[in-house]
């Protein structure tokens, strides 16, 4: 290499016009082939897409009557108290009940296989392997399937609903909570170790400490999930406000439907503000 | 000699990073290590250390080798030897006295140490004075996170003060450090082996911070020592040599 060779920076400042550096982008001729045979497998693949999935607009515009019929049932919505009101909101009590509790009692779970299926803390190689296969195993069963499940053990209700969320967060929290472990800065970690600190140490007092508030931030993300899902489980008889809102639908009353779907609305939103706010704070 | 260490070699994928070393550290003396980037130094440290293992070499501790040593009595002789990082590497969310009682996790039970507030008593009054020692003793339960760089360095030292060590091994301890508070914690560990006894031994990016604390300096050129001399005794033309720009020796070194 020579030593003197004009860097660009060099050059521009050069007071010579003569010495400029020409602008000559360089040419990459099957750029645009490149380009169009994407396009077009784009194109492809949307097309059969829609053939697959009997997508056809017309049906729509063609059946807006049965829709406007269905909407206009559920307007205005049922506000009576006794009938629609305290009911859906004492299941909606009970689907953020599910919710909590499928994610606070999936937290120890979820703790153990994140430490063993992150590569800076599991003890073996096949520990890891092991952790991550249960991992991938909770997470790929959905919840509703789980609730399915646990249904025809422990009868209709919210505890199935309860049981197949810590089934199913555990699987998605524990992924995301090792991958957090995995990206923090290792040094502290190193450093307990170089100062004869053991495996168990180690990541109990740098690991650990270092992934809090991301710990903390997945932990609501999910909750907010969770309570989300619940409404889900509800529907396969899994208790709480899904279970009223699929009730309401089978005997086509569509106002108390409505009511149940804003009392919803309602939830959700407060969850959102609440774990955003939780969040900012722990950002601070 | 505290610390001494012969003929320690050490090559990445076929490419030699040292050729060789040997130096020792008496107690009671602050060794600076001084080199340009990639001529060895860290890697020195980290091979004394055992987070890097070297291709050969001996390293002794008051006389005993470390490659004779098995099990218990060689994690203990190893714990004798504490590290100071460049990026610190406290856990910032932590109260500074939880970071130092941290040093002394081998002489904990692991169930007491799960949680800070496990920690025995004992330990922790011992974590106190070594924050004394480093003069920070009123910051004791403040998160490390709120200190400033050079207060958190000095933290990292206390650590090693509760490890017990007799020798400190100090990686660019003040490279991220301002003027300031690089010349603090350098007068501490001038100050810890002068007076406290301990084995210091630092690399350094600053020759000016090597020539004014350090007791002895060694310079490293290409995983090879130029020198190792009372610090009194460096001159331009000493320095010159590690910090000239190196294309002609390095062409030198692979044409040869």
């Amino acid at each position: 290499m020579t030593p003197h060779t004009l860097t660009p920076a060099v050059a521009r400042r050069s007071p010579s016009a003569q010495t400029r550096v020409a602008l000559v982008r360089p040419k990459k001729p099957l750029r645009w082939i490149t380009t169009a045979a994407v396009a077009a497998a784009v194109v492809g693949l949307h097309a059969v897409a829609i053939e697959g999935t009997d997508f056809k607009p017309e049906l729509l515009v063609d059946g807006w009557k049965g829709m406007a019929a269905f909407i206009g049932d559920a307007f205005p919505p049922d506000l009576s108290w006794e009938k629609t009101l305290r009911p859906g909101l004492e299941a909606t009590l009970v689907t953020l009940w599910i919710g909590l509790l499928g994610t606070t009692l999936s937290v120890p779970f979820a703790l153990l296989l994140a430490a063993l299926a992150a590569e800076n803390t599991s003890p073996h190689r096949l520990v890891y392997q092991a952790a991550r296969a249960i991992l991938s195993f909770f997470r790929a069963v959905p919840d509703i399937v789980f609730a399915l499940i646990f249904v025809t053990a422990v009868g209709l209700g919210p505890f199935a609903g309860v049981l197949a969320l810590i089934c199913h967060n555990t699987g998605v929290m524990g992924k995301l909570w090792a991958e957090s472990m995995e990206e923090i800065d290792s040094g502290p970690q190193e450093a307990l170790r170089t100062a004869g600190a053991n495996r168990v140490q180690q990541v109990a007092n740098a690991t650990l400490p270092m992934v809090v508030p991301q710990f903390v931030g997945l932990l609501l993300y999910r909750f907010d999930v969770n309570v989300r899902s619940s409404l889900g489980l509800g529907l396969v008889g899994a208790g709480g406000i899904g279970l009223l809102i699929n009730q309401s639908i089978k005997s086509f009353q569509f106002d108390s439907m409505l009511t149940h779907i804003l009392i919803v609305l309602v939830l959700i939103i407060v969850v959102d503000q609440f774990s955003a706010w939780i969040r900012r704070r722990l950002a601070a | 000699m505290l610390l001494s260490v012969q003929g320690l070699r050490k090559s990445f994928n076929g490419r030699t990073v040292l050729e060789g070393v040997d130096f020792s550290v008496a107690a009671g003396e602050l060794v600076a290590f001084l080199g340009a980037n990639g001529s060895g130094k860290s890697t020195t440290l980290r091979c004394v250390m055992g987070i890097t293992a070297p291709d050969s070499g001996s390293i002794s501790i008051e006389g005993t080798a470390l490659d004779t040593l098995q099990g218990r009595d060689l994690q203990q002789a190893r714990q004798r030897m504490a590290m100071i990082f460049q990026k610190i590497h406290l856990v910032p969310r932590r109260t500074a006295l939880d970071n130092v009682c941290a040093g002394a996790l081998s002489r904990i039970p692991t169930v007491r140490s799960l949680s800070p507030l496990l920690f025995p008593a004992d330990v922790q009054q011992e974590a106190l004075d070594c924050l004394d020692r480093v003069g920070l003793a009123d910051r004791a339960f403040d998160r490390v996170g709120r200190l400033s760089g050079g207060q958190q360095q000095r933290v990292a030292v206390a650590r090693a003060l509760c490890q017990r060590a007799d020798v400190v091994l100090a990686d660019e301890p003040v490279s991220a450090l301002d003027p300031h508070a690089a010349e603090q914690v350098m007068a501490l560990l001038r100050e810890l082996a002068h007076s406290e006894g301990l084995a210091v031994a630092a690399v350094l990016h600053q020759p000016d911070l090597a020539l004014r604390y350090a007791d002895r300096s060694i310079g490293l050129l290409q995983g090879s020592m130029t020198f190792d001399l009372p610090s009194t005794e460096i001159t331009a033309d000493h320095l010159d040599t590690l910090y000239a720009p190196d294309r002609d020796v390095s062409d030198r070194k692979s044409a040869a």
